[in-house]
C-alpha cells in the first residue's frame, strides 16, 4: 500500500510537521510518558545521586559521609592520570572513527556491488559485534603474548625482527586496544553505511560512470557526500562511545602498561571498586557526562553548519 | 521546574533510607532474628575468593563428618570482583552466611567489619579464655576492629621466596644462584638453550611484583620496606631507591624476561613455569600445592597442554641476595583469609560453628594443611606429608618443611598495612623501572606521594 | 556501486573485501582454535556438564525477552508520540531522552547499589531488567523516531477521517508498518542484553538466577586460570547470538535501511 507523498507533505526530524498543516493533533504526552518515565526517570536519578555523590568522601558502603565539596573535582584537575585517560580517549576517537569510517564505507560500497557471496562477508564484519568483549578479550590477550599467535606469525612469514613485547609498550598497548575496538564495532558502522548506500540513487551512479569516472572518483564525489548525515550521526555515536570506553582496556590491558591505556571508565571503576573512593568516582563521572553532551552538542552544530 | 523538585525530594528520601539502613545494620549486637538457627543444622552460604572449588570440596566434606546436617554451599568469586560483588550483597537481606575477608585490601575485614558477628564469645567457648596464646598472632590482631573479633582466621601466607623448575636447573647442572652475579650466568645458560628465566606479570592489579620490591629492599637492608610501610622511614629512603635501581638493573642485565609489564603473574607466567618454559618465578607459600601430583595435573590440565606433558618438579629456594650486602633473605607472612559471619545471617549460629571450625579446630586446620595452599594458623598443626603425593618427595620435602619453618619465624607482614593505592603506587614505581627511565629518586617520590595523602 | 562489468576488475573487488574481511575473522578462528587446546572437545563437554548450565540459558533467555518486551513496548509509543502526535516542548523531552546515551554502564553501580537492594530485587532477574532496557530505550527511540518520520501523516489522517481513534490508529495502522524497525531493535537489544555481563555479576548471586554470560567464571580459579574452558564456555555462550544475527539479519537489515539515520 504505497502513496506517493507530495514533497511537502513529508516530515522532518526538526519541527512540529502538525503546526504547519494547521490541524490539532492529539495528546502525545501520554505517549512518550512510558519511555520517559521508566528510561529518563531510572537514568536520570541515577545521574543525579552521582551528582551528590561527587561531592563527599565516602566509601560506598559506611554511614559517616563526609561532604567536602568541590574538592573531588579539584582533585582531577590536578591528577595526571585524569589528563592522560583524555588524551587517550581522545586518540582513541580519532583513530577509531577515522578507520572505521573509511572501511565501513569501502566494506560498504563493496556489498552493494556484483560480487558472489555477498551475504556471507557481510555476516563474517558483524559476528564481532554480536560477540561479548568479555568473551573475545582473552583471546586478544593470547594472540598479543609475547609466545602468542602475533609473533608466531610475524616469525612464520620471516619478519622475526619485529617481533615485540606488544602488551608491555604502553604506545602498542594504546594500538591495540583501538584495533581490538574497531574489530568489534566496524559491523555496526557498515550496517549503518550500507542502510544509507542503498539510499542512492542508481541513475546518480549510472550518470557518473558514462561520464567516465572511475570508483575511486564515485567514492568521492558521490557517497561520502551521499552518506553526510550518516557519518555525523556516527561521529556522535563514536565520540560518546570512545568517552564510555570501558570493557576493551579493563579486560586486555587492564589500564596499563602505567596507565598508557587509562580511560575514564577503567579509572572510575578502579577508583570506585578497588579503592572504595566513591566520591572521587563519582566526580569522574559527572565530567564524563558533560563531556559527551559537550562532544555530541559540538559534532551536532557543526554537521548542521557544513551542511549549509 | 516541577521535575527537579520531585527529583529533590525522592534523592534525599532514599539516601536518607540508605543512610539509616546501613546505620541500623552497622549496629550489629542484636538484630531481630537474634534467634541464628540451630549451631548443628542448616544450610550455611560460604562465599571466598580462595580456596579453588577442588580444595574446598574437601573441607566441606571433612567438616560434614563432624557436623553431618550442616550444608555448606561454597561460592567461589574471582578475587578481581570480589569486593564489588560483595557489597551489595551484604547490605542486602540475601548475602552469604559465612564470606572470607582478607587482612587488608579491597576486601579487608576492616571494610566489612560492620557487616560482621562478633566471634569472641564463641572463640572464647570452644579455645578457653587464653585462645590467643594458641593461634597465629598476626591474624588476631588483623581481624580484631574495635575490640570486636570480627573474623576467624583460618590460613597464613608467605612470600619472599623463589621457586625453580629443578629439573631444568639439573638438566643444565646449574645451582639456584644466590648473588646478583651468579643469577646473571644463570639465566645466560638458560636463555642461550631458548628458554626465559625469571619472570614476573605486573599487568593486571594482583601486587605480586611487590614481593619482589620487598624482597630486593630487605636484600639491600633487612626490614627496610617494612619501616617504609609503618612510616617510620620515608620511601625516598636510600635503601628503598637503591632497591628500585636493583630492579631496573635485574631487567637490564637479562635476569628479568622482556614483558613483564604486558603479562599477568596469572594465568600467563603461572602457566609458563609449570609447562617448563620459565625455570624461575617468585610465588609465595601458596605455590607449594604444585608440588603435589594432584595439583599439578589440574593446573596443566588449565593451562591447555597434553595430559602427557612432563610433570616439573618445583623447589623453593631463597631470594638471591642481589644487593651484595650479606643480608639474609627473608620471608614476610600474612593472615590470608578469615571467616566472618554475616550479622544478617539466617542461620547464623551453624555459620558460627563453620567459621570457627576452619581455623580454631585440629580437624579443620588438617585439612587446610593437607591441602598445601596455605599455611595453618592453630599452633601445633602441620602437614601430614606422608599423606600426600608428592612428584619428587626426596627432593621436595626437606626443603618444604624447611619453608614451614621460616614461616613459623616470619615478623615482617606482607601486604598488611598496605592499602590499596599504597599497592597501586608501589606497583607503578616497579612498571616505571622496568618500562621507562623515570630515575628510582621520582619513581620513589611518587610512591611517598601517595603514601602522605591517605 | 562499483565497476564490476569486466571479469577482472570483479575479481580485483572480490579480492579487496577477502583480505580486508580476513583481520576480522582471524580472532574467530583463534578463539575456537584455543577453546579446543589441551583436552580439545572434552572442553566443550565438561562446560556442557556443569549441572545447571541449562537453567542459566534459560534465564539468560528470560531476561533477554523481558527487556525485549519492555523497550520494544517503550520505543513504539514513545516513536508515534515524538514523531506523530502533538506533545509541548516535545524536543525538550526528546533531548532529554537522548542524553541519557552519554551515561556508561559504570557510573550506574553506585546507585544501583543502595536502590536495587531498598527495593528488595537484589538477585532477581529484575536488577538487571530494568537498567539494562533503561539503557537501551533512548538508541531504539531515535532509530525508531526516524523511521516512523518516514511514515506518510496522510495515513494517520484518513485513518482519523474515517472514525479511528488514536489507539486504533496506532495498533491497527501504525504496528503492521513498523515490522522492520521492530526486527532491527529486536536484534541490537536481544544481542545487548545477552551479552550483559557486569550487572548479573553484582546482583544475581544464586545460580538459580544467574545468566549465562557467568559461566566462564566457573573456569577461573584463584590459581588456575582455564583458558580452555574459559573459552568453550565462551564460544558456547556467543552460539545463541551468532545463530540469531543470521537468523534475522535480513529483517535487521531492512530495518535500518528503512529508518537510516539521515
Amino acid at each position: 500500500m504505497t502513496t506517493t507523498v507530495p514533497e511537502t507533505l513529508a516530515t522532518t526530524r526538526t519541527g512540529s510537521p502538525g503546526r504547519r498543516r494547521g490541524v490539532r493533533r492529539p495528546a502525545g504526552l501520554p505517549w512518550i510518558l512510558p519511555a520517559l518515565l521508566f528510561s529518563a526517570g531510572l537514568l536520570y536519578y541515577c545521574i543525579g545521586y552521582t551528582g551528590y555523590i561527587s561531592t563527599l568522601d565516602w566509601d560506598g558502603a559506611a554511614p559517616i559521609q563526609q561532604q567536602v565539596g568541590a574538592e573531588n573535582f579539584v582533585r582531577m584537575v590536578q591528577d595526571p592520570v585524569f589528563w592522560g585517560a583524555l588524551r587517550n580517549t581522545a586518540i582513541f576517537f580519532v583513530v577509531t572513527f577515522s578507520v572505521q569510517v573509511a572501511l565501513g564505507i569501502v566494506f560498504a560500497s563493496l556489498l552493494h556491488s556484483r560480487l558472489w557471496f555477498k551475504t556471507f562477508y557481510k555476516v563474517l564484519i558483524f559476528i564481532p559485534v554480536v560477540l561479548a568483549t568479555a568473551t573475545a578479550a582473552p583471546v586478544f590477550r593470547q594472540i598479543y603474548a609475547p609466545d602468542g599467535a602475533l609473533n608466531e606469525l610475524l616469525g612464520a612469514v620471516g619478519l622475526a625482527g619485529l617481533q615485540q613485547t606488544w602488551l608491555a609498550n604502553g604506545a602498542f598497548a594504546l594500538a591495540i586496544v583501538i584495533t581490538v575496538q574497531i574489530w568489534h564495532s566496524t559491523g555496526v558502522v557498515f550496517v549503518l553505511y550500507y542502510a544509507a548506500i542503498g539510499q542512492i540513487e542508481p541513475e546518480v551512479v549510472e550518470a557518473a560512470r558514462i561520464d567516465g569516472a572511475g570508483d575511486l572518483r564515485i567514492l568521492v564525489s558521490i557517497v561520502w557526500p551521499g552518506v553526510r548525515g550518516t557519518t555525523i550521526a556516527i561521529a556522535i555515536l563514536s565520540a560518546i562511545g570512545s568517552l564510555k570506553t570501558f570493557d576493551v582496556p579493563f579486560l586486555i590491558t587492564s589500564g596499563g602498561p602505567s596507565y598508557a591505556t587509562e580511560f575514564l571508565g577503567t579509572m572510575i571503576y578502579r577508583v570506585s571498586v578497588a579503592f572504595s573512593d566513591v566520591g572521587y568516582g563519582a566526580a569522574l563521572s559527572v565530567v564524563l557526562l558533560l563531556l559527551a553532551l559537550v562532544a555530541a552538542i559540538i559534532i551536532n552544530v557543526g554537521g548542521r553548519r557544513g551542511e549549509r | 521546574m516541577r521535575f527537579s523538585t520531585v527529583r529533590k525530594t525522592t534523592l534525599s528520601a532514599v539516601a536518607g533510607v540508605v543512610l539509616a539502613s546501613t546505620v541500623l545494620t552497622a549496629c550489629g549486637g542484636s538484630p531481630e532474628n537474634s534467634d541464628g538457627g540451630s549451631a548443628t543444622a542448616g544450610t550455611v552460604n560460604w562465599w571466598s575468593w580462595t580456596p579453588d572449588n577442588d580444595l574446598a570440596a574437601r573441607e566441606i566434606a571433612a567438616f560434614n563428618e563432624q557436623y553431618p546436617d550442616i550444608e555448606v554451599i561454597y561460592k567461589k568469586v574471582p578475587s578481581d570482583n570480589y569486593a564489588a560483588v560483595l557489597k551489595p550483597a551484604l547490605a542486602s537481606d540475601d548475602g552469604p552466611d559465612v564470606f572470607t575477608v582478607n587482612a587488608s585490601g579491597s576486601y579487608s575485614a576492616e571494610a566489612f567489619a560492620a557487616y560482621s558477628y562478633d566471634l569472641t564469645p564463641d572463640v572464647e567457648e570452644l579455645l578457653g579464655t587464653d585462645w590467643e596464646s594458641k593461634v597465629y598472632q598476626g591474624g588476631v590482631d588483623a581481624f580484631t576492629v574495635d575490640d570486636r573479633l570480627v573474623a576467624a582466621q583460618w590460613a597464613k601466607v608467605g612470600a619472599g621466596i623463589m621457586w625453580i623448575n629443578k629439573d631444568v636447573f639439573d638438566q643444565y647442572g646449574l645451582t639456584p644462584p644466590t648473588t646478583m652475579d651468579e643469577w646473571v650466568q644463570v639465566c645466560e645458560t638458560f636463555r642461550s638453550a631458548g628458554l626465559g628465566c625469571f619472570r614476573e606479570g605486573m599487568a593486571g592489579s594482583s601486587g605480586f611484583i611487590v614481593d619482589t620490591v620487598h624482597s630486593i629492599a630487605d636484600s639491600v637492608e633487612t626490614g627496610a620496606f617494612q619501616a617504609a610501610v609503618t612510616g617510620e622511614a620515608e620511601w625516598t629512603a636510600p635503601s628503598i631507591v637503591e632497591a628500585l635501581g636493583l630492579l631496573r638493573e635485574l631487567s637490564e642485565n637479562g635476569v628479568l624476561d622482556e614483558g613483564s609489564v604486558g603479562i599477568q603473574q596469572y594465568p600467563d607466567v603461572n602457566n609458563a613455569f609449570l609447562t617448563g618454559q620459565v625455570p624461575m618465578v617468585q610465588m609465595g607459600t601458596w605455590y607449594q600445592q604444585y608440588a603435589t601430583v594432584n595439583s599439578l595435573t589440574a593446573a596443566l590440565d588449565g593451562a591447555g597442554v597434553p595430559a602427557d606433558t612432563p610433570k616439573i618438579t618445583i623447589v623453593p629456594i631463597p631470594f638471591p641476595d642481589v644487593a651484595g650486602s650479606g643480608n639474609p633473605s627473608t620471608m614476610f607472612a600474612d593472615p590470608d583469609a578469615g571467616q566472618a559471619v554475616n550479622v544478617k545471617s539466617k542461620n547464623r549460629n551453624a555459620a558460627v560453628t563453620f567459621a570457627l571450625w576452619l581455623g580454631h579446630t585440629q580437624e579443620g586446620q588438617q585439612v587446610v594443611a593437607n591441602n598445601m595452599d596455605s599455611f595453618p594458623t592453630l599452633n601445633g598443626v602441620t602437614p601430614a606429608f606422608d599423606e600426600i603425593e608428592f612428584v619428587d618427595p626426596d627432593v621436595q620435602l626437606p626443603e618444604l618443611q624447611k619453608v614451614s619453618e621460616q614461616l613459623g619465624q616470619a615478623s615482617d607482614a606482607r601486604s598488611l598495612g598496605i592499602s590499596a593505592e599504597l599497592n597501586q603506587a608501589i606497583i607503578d614505581a616497579a612498571q616505571a623501572m622496568v618500562n621507562s627511565d623515570t630515575s628510582p629518586e621520582d619513581a620513589a617520590a611518587a610512591i611517598q606521594k601517595v603514601a602522605d595523602a591517605r | 556501486m562499483f565497476e564490476t562489468r569486466r571479469l577482472r576488475s570483479r575479481i580485483g573487488l572480490q579480492l579487496l573485501l577477502s583480505v580486508l574481511v580476513l583481520p576480522f575473522v582471524f580472532p574467530l578462528i583463534a578463539m575456537v582454535r584455543g577453546s579446543l587446546a589441551g583436552a580439545g572437545w572434552g572442553n566443550y563437554a565438561t562446560v556442557l556438564s556443569l549441572p545447571l548450565l541449562p537453567g542459566f540459558f534459560v534465564n539468560s533467555a528470560l531476561l533477554s525477552a523481558a527487556v525485549i518486551a519492555i523497550v520494544l513496548v517503550c520505543t513504539l509509543t514513545a516513536a508515534f508520540g515524538f514523531s506523530k502526535l502533538h506533545v509541548p516542548g516535545k524536543e525538550i523531552f526528546f533531548w532529554m531522552l537522548l542524553a541519557c546515551l552519554t551515561l556508561p554502564g559504570v557510573v550506574l553501580l553506585a546507585p544501583l547499589f543502595a536502590t536495587i537492594t531498598r527495593i528488595g530485587a537484589y538477585n532477581t532477574l529484575w536488577a538487571v531488567i530494568l537498567p539494562v532496557a533503561a539503557l537501551q530505550v533512548p538508541f531504539t527511540v531515535l532509530l525508531a523516531r526516524n523511521f516512523v518520520d518516514g511514515i506518510p501523516d496522510a495515513l494517520m489522517e484518513s485513518a482519523r477521517v474515517d472514525g479511528a481513534n488514536v489507539v486504533r490508529t496506532f495498533w491497527h495502522i501504525l504496528l503492521p508498518l513498523t515490522r522492520p524497525i521492530m526486527a532491527a531493535v529486536v536484534v541490537l537489544v536481544f544481542i545487548n542484553s545477552w551479552n550483559e555481563f557486569l550487572l548479573p555479576l553484582l546482583f544475581l548471586q544464586t545460580p538459580d538466577q544467574q545468566t549465562v554470560t557467568l559461566v566462564p567464571q566457573f573456569f577461573v580459579g584463584m590459581y588456575n586460570n582455564d583458558q580452555t574452558k574459559v573459552l568453550a564456555a565462551a564460544v558456547l555462550t556467543g552460539l545463541p547470538v551468532v545463530i540469531a544475527y543470521v537468523c534475522l539479519q535480513r529483517y535487521f537489515e531492512r530495518g535500518l535501511a528503512a529508518g537510516a539515520l539521515k
